[in-house]
């Protein structure tokens, strides 16, 4: 049973889309994203000495004519994707509640698993999650492995502190092809952590796209005013803190700052970049937001 | 700045209880957040406390200067200058003689009375006082500073014990006639309270200490010349000691016993068959508080004859005494009884008289007339048989009461407290009374003429009563600061106190009062040699464990003293009084009652 957004016709609409990489990718059935490799697609790559044993179909026979020198024409080869997709299940996921931050994170990374899945690509889900054993699903292709999707995103819930880097790392040293790496999280942790784990991506040579989400109440706290003990739902550590509109907009400017920086990166380091906040309707933030930061083709 | 009272400003220690109603009201809200991450600016505390980090609004420290102007105001702070004319009274009692890591609490109370000489003005005027014997002025003139601090160093303290005053009425009265500014008791009694004229100063602390009470050296009976001596011990200590007590004379040890005393209790030893010496001394061995009173002096009994005058006028039944061996008797009517020489008497017998006060010696007093100060005399008895009497007891013994016929006897009414030896149905017979160490006997019958054999329980009687006079003439010991009866002395007498001092006495003197020190006090007389001695009267100077406090009232200060003081605490009432309106105009009720709503928990969960 898929949940509610997956509707049949949110279902029909994702099937239209398509993830555009901006990295050649190596996969290992034809399908319709560039590998470096040369292969047999229609779209010429270059051209090379004949050798012996060549397939004489792809001499070009005109510049033989002119120059009296066999070349053969080489093709770029099309594969399909493999898409790793990372959701950030560390107890920070789970506030204010299950159902307004990490439910909708999981609905994002469905929804892009089930392009992936339309699109007879492969697609991998992990789970970032500290204390508890490493979650990662198999490869899964094909628009029937959707349930098996969605169980396995579902089958956790969130919980502990999350130290992003090794986290990602862990994952990352079984990983055997480059592809499109996929990475939802509220990134509510230090640049200097964040950076570390997407520079770990990076170096695998993924195609990266980072999809931050934030609920209403992370983006505009509603604490009454006064004295508060703010606990950290990861580390359990407890702050006072004096809540008043001043504290409010120092907030929402760090916030934003936060933001900022992030997407400063992102931007330099060509990752995909976009804020998903968890009251928005999921089909306006997939159809509209994600293709304009250049993640569908 | 002085506090007139400080124990007021111990009220300052509870200033943080200020805290407590905020730790209550501003506990913060506790609510879970998913990161701190944009929290945390360095300035914020990290904490695992309950309480949180604690923000104290404004109004707080404005109710901690309200309340901490009240306890200064309540501890009536005044601002002084320096006096010109003070009094300083030393306790100079026995118990300043205790001794305080190696120093006396009388060495104390003058390092004491000295730095308060040190803060007198370059003009100032000091007059010095003393308790005992009595309180008085040391020196005619005012004293300078200078002076006041030689006089000081001379000083000692007496062993007697502290004479009965109100020392808050005597001393407020002392400043207010004597225009002081200021006066210092300086004593080894918790004082309480403060005057602005009146101030106490305590030196020492509650100590354990071991005491002899009680030494006394006496024949055993009239007819018996062998000397006997008690003597009472007193634990002042919080646990049971076992006490050793030696009886010494001329330099050797006689006799000792241990005796187990149980903490504030007295226990007692006696000692038999003593041989003759001047005089004894009974000594314990502890190494306590207070040395003067672990040593006690008795003098033995002069002679083994008891001499007696009898004021009678009925000389011949007071003359038959004379039969009995080791009684001399010397017989004056009673007209002549203030003229006459009556030093040397062991007792006194008033027949059907009665002296306008009570004799210093021992007295006995058969049927006394109406104008006697210890009883009244009720009418003539027709059934005179006696219903009870005291036994066991020196006045009963030996004594077959069947036997005992009395043809004439009145009841006697006791005008003073003392004990019925014998009573009929209608009241006492013979009635006993001490006062000072002195023995009274009073007789609502004559037991004279002494008849011997003719009489044999009334003689058994008479020779009772004799002893138990005999018990206490010549070896009683005497408290110090009583006087030493010296008869009529010529001018060539001197006295030798305890301290080695002759002191030569005038001619006519009938007692030497200067007994302010324990020990053995000689008289000489030309050749004739007398010794008295004189103890420490007074057992609560031994119990160094709860002296009783004096307590000092804010007396009235007198002129000279206002000008001393500045009292500001009125200022501060008034600036509290300030403070507590604009806390009222800060702060207002409703909000207090806004404060109590319970707190909605983990609204954002």
């Amino acid at each position: 049973m898929l949940p509610n957004p997956f509707t049949p016709k949110f279902l029909t609409q994702l099937e239209t889309l398509r993830l555009r990489t901006r990295k050649e990718v190596l996969g290992n059935q034809t399908g319709s994203y560039a590998s470096p490799r040369r292969g047999t697609s229609l779209e010429f790559a270059d051209y090379r000495r004949y050798a012996p044993g060549d397939d004489l179909r792809y001499l070009d026979w005109g510049i033989y004519a002119r120059t009296d020198r066999l070349y053969v024409k080489v093709f770029r080869e099309e594969v399909d994707l493999f898409a790793y997709v990372f959701i950030d299940a560390s107890a920070s996921m789970g506030f204010p509640s299950l159902q307004v931050k990490y439910l909708p994170a999981c609905h994002v990374a469905l929804a892009l698993s089930y392009v992936i899945l339309a699109n007879h690509d492969h697609v991998k889900l992990h789970l970032l999650q500290d204390g508890v054993a490493r979650a990662a699903s198999p490869f899964f292709r094909g628009r029937r492995r959707m349930l098996d999707c969605v169980n396995f995103a579902t089958s956790v819930t969130p919980g502990g502190a999350l130290d992003f880097a090794p986290a990602l790392g862990d994952y990352l040293k079984k990983m055997r092809r480059p592809g499109k790496a996929i990475l939802i999280s509220d990134f509510l942790m230090p640049a200097s952590e964040y950076q570390k784990g997407l520079n770990l991506l990076r170096a695998f040579n993924l195609d990266i796209a980072v999809i931050q989400v934030l609920s209403r109440h992370e983006v505009d706290p509603a604490f009454p005013n006064g004295s508060l003990a703010l606990i950290d739902s990861e580390t359990e550590v407890e702050i006072n803190y004096r809540w008043d509109q001043n504290s409010r907009r120092e907030y929402q400017d760090r916030l934003a700052h936060h933001d900022l920086e992030l997407r400063s990166f992102c931007h330099q380091s060509a990752i995909n970049y976009s804020l998903y906040v968890t009251d928005r309707d999921l089909s306006d933030f997939v159809f509209a937001t994600l293709p304009a930061i250049g993640l569908f083709k | 700045m002085e506090f007139l009272n400080p124990t007021a400003l111990f009220g300052l220690l509870a200033l943080p209880l200020l805290l407590i109603p905020y730790l209550l009201r501003r506990k913060p809200r506790r609510v879970l957040f998913s990161s701190l991450l944009l929290f945390m600016t360095g300035s914020e505390q990290m904490s695992s406390r309950p309480w949180g980090r604690l923000h104290l609004p404004p109004i707080f420290f404005l109710q901690l200067l309200l309340l901490a102007l009240l306890i200064l105001a309540l501890s009536e702070p005044v601002f002084s200058v320096r006096p010109t004319s003070i009094a300083i009274v030393l306790d100079n009692s026995a118990s300043m003689q205790s001794l305080e890591n190696g120093k006396t609490r009388f060495a104390l109370a003058k390092e004491r009375a000295s730095a308060v000489i040190g803060e007198l003005s370059a003009a100032g005027q000091v007059d010095l006082y003393v308790t005992a014997p009595r309180l008085e002025k040391l020196g005619a003139t005012p004293l300078s500073a200078a002076d006041a601090n030689g006089a000081l160093r001379s000083l000692d303290a007496f062993d007697l014990g502290d004479p009965p005053a109100d020392y808050n009425t005597a001393l407020s009265r002392l400043a207010s006639e004597r225009k002081y500014e200021r006066v210092y008791l300086i004593t080894d009694h918790p004082t309480s309270g403060q005057g602005s004229t009146v101030r106490g100063v305590s030196v020492g602390a509650v100590q354990a200490n071991q005491a002899v009470t009680a030494f006394e050296v006496h024949r055993s009976s009239l007819a018996n010349a062998r000397l006997e001596a008690s003597a009472q011990v007193a634990n002042y200590s919080n646990k049971d000691e076992k006490i050793r007590i030696f009886l010494k004379a001329d330099g050797k040890t006689l006799a000792e016993r241990e005796v187990a005393v149980g903490t504030g209790k007295t226990a007692s030893a006696t000692f038999e068959g003593l041989p003759e010496y001047p005089y004894y001394i009974a000594e314990i061995d502890a190494r306590d508080a207070l040395p003067l009173d672990n040593r006690r002096y008795a003098v033995a009994p002069l002679s083994r004859e008891l001499k007696v005058l009898a004021i009678t006028p009925r000389p011949q039944a007071a003359a038959s005494l004379r039969s009995i061996p080791g009684v001399t008797v010397d017989v004056i009517a009673p007209t002549d009884y203030e003229k006459s020489e009556r030093a040397g008497y062991g007792l006194e017998i008033f027949q059907f008289a009665s002296p306008n006060r009570l004799p210093r010696s021992p007295a006995l007093f058969i049927l006394p007339p109406e104008n006697s100060p210890l009883v009244q005399l009720g009418a003539p008895l027709t059934d005179t048989n006696l219903t009870s009497w005291r036994e066991p007891h020196v006045l009963t013994r030996y004594i077959n009461f069947s036997l005992f016929q009395l043809p004439y006897a009145r009841p006697l009414t006791a005008q003073v407290p003392g004990e019925i030896v014998m009573e009929t149905g209608k009241g006492a017979l013979v009635f006993a009374h001490e006062r000072q160490g002195v023995r009274y006997l009073v007789l609502g019958f004559d037991p004279l003429p002494y008849l011997g054999r003719g009489n044999l329980p009334m003689s058994i009687f008479t020779l009772n009563l004799l002893d138990w006079f005999l018990e206490n003439s010549g070896a009683q010991s005497q408290a110090t600061g009583e006087p030493i009866p010296l008869g009529t002395s010529r001018g060539d007498d001197v006295i030798v106190t305890p301290r080695a001092q002759k002191i030569p006495l005038t001619s006519g003197q009938n007692y030497f009062s200067g007994t302010y020190f324990q020990g053995i006090y000689q008289l000489s007389r030309g050749r004739d040699r007398q010794i008295f001695s004189r103890n420490l009267g007074d057992a609560a100077e031994s119990d160094l464990r709860s002296p009783a406090p004096i307590e000092i009232q804010g007396s009235a200060s007198n002129g000279a003293g206002a000008s001393v003081l500045f009292s500001f605490w009125p200022y501060l009432m008034l600036a509290s009084l300030a403070l507590l309106i604009i806390e009222w105009f800060v702060n207002p009720r409703r909000r207090t009652v806004a404060l109590r709503r319970k707190p909605a928990r983990m609204a954002w969960r």
